[in-house]
């Protein structure tokens, strides 16, 4: 039902070049930014994680805000380079049960994120509720992570016609 | 060079310690999930308290953001464990790896950066209250920590895309690799 949509995707100028270039900037670079955004995203918000579950006690909450614009550099990447990534390979991605586990533990993730910048970046309130949904948001992004890595090993459908 | 690489696949080839495990079906998946986990709180870590060193969020003391420090420690150990898991299996995929020779490179950098920051100005550093300006040193350690790391991060992606076998199994080390 889906192939149809996908055959036309993969036969887009722009899903052949990200796939079959040999440019170092268009599949590798790209899946590097994929990386970096990781990084910048996952990683600082594990780092605000680990302060809301009492580690670096000394650092003021709220003060994490200020890592917020480069969170949502790290979003923006990952949404940019993961929809490249996505058109250039999206039979690959569309038939893996494991790709909607990745994106919904991914939005899960970030509906946490939102709550803790509402309750606790902005508002400066600790409630208990944070502490679980900090350990909440750890397990999700680890989750994100590993499902995101396995999308390379258990995968059914490479192509369309593959 | 080329001796002491073939030297270097044969010793670790001839470990036995985590073949076994890595063969298996999710053996090295799962470990490349657990690498990029440590990657996440590495990264995510350090930069915190680069950004800080940078000036980012001043009003806290520079002091308080050093408790961050210990989980970039525990990232790397992760990683480092990991990345040797994937060595020992795999030795001249990374040996004769020209991305992997540019991201110990990365590493070898960002880690000479540590050293000089903790041998020159970390105790100055963690005396300083809030507000205070970061002496220029300081910035740099942070400027010079982030690019290395995010080096270290594209050179790692780009592992897979310069697997030996694809250029030859000539390929040098590091000089040689600047020169093509």
């Amino acid at each position: 039902m889906l192939d149809p949509f996908l055959l036309w995707l993969e036969s887009t100028a722009f899903s052949t070049w990200v796939r079959e270039s040999t440019s170092i900037f268009a599949f590798p670079i790209i899946l590097a930014v994929h990386t970096i955004g990781l990084g910048l995203l996952a990683g600082l918000n594990a780092a605000l994680d680990l302060r809301l579950l009492g580690f670096a006690a000394r650092i003021p909450v709220v003060e994490f805000r200020r890592f917020l614009p480069v969170m949502w550099l790290g979003l923006s990447l990952n949404v940019i380079s993961g929809i490249a990534l996505l058109i250039a390979y999206p039979t690959k991605a569309l038939t893996n049960p494991v790709f909607y586990l990745k994106l919904g533990l991914i939005a899960v993730a970030l509906s946490i994120l939102r709550m803790v910048r509402r309750r606790a970046l902005t508002e400066g309130a600790m409630p208990d509720t944070l502490k679980k949904l900090a350990l909440a948001s750890l397990v999700c992004w680890a989750g994100a992570i590993a499902a995101g890595r396995l999308l390379a090993y258990t995968y059914r459908r490479l192509m369309v016609d593959f | 060079m080329g001796a002491f690489q073939a030297w270097l696949v044969q010793t670790l080839a001839s470990v036995d310690l985590v073949e076994g495990f890595m063969r298996t079906r999710w053996g090295w998946p799962a470990m490349e999930s657990v690498h990029f986990m440590g990657l996440t709180l590495l990264f995510g870590s350090i930069a915190a308290w680069d950004l800080r060193l940078l000036g980012v969020a001043k009003r806290v003391p520079i002091a308080a953001f050093h408790r961050l420090v210990p989980f970039a420690v525990l990232g790397f150990a992760i990683n480092a464990s990991s990345g040797s898991m994937f060595l020992m299996t795999e030795p001249d995929q990374y040996i004769y790896n020209r991305a992997f020779h540019f991201k110990l490179m990365f590493l070898a950098l960002a880690g000479f950066n540590v050293l000089v920051f903790y041998l020159t100005i970390f105790r100055r550093v963690r005396a300083l209250g809030p507000g205070a300006p970061e002496p220029h040193l300081a910035r740099i350690s942070g400027g010079v920590s982030l690019i290395c790391w995010i080096g270290v991060i594209i050179c790692g992606r780009l592992i897979t895309f310069y697997r030996p076998d694809l250029c030859g199994a000539a390929v040098g080390f590091l000089a040689d690799c600047i020169i093509r």
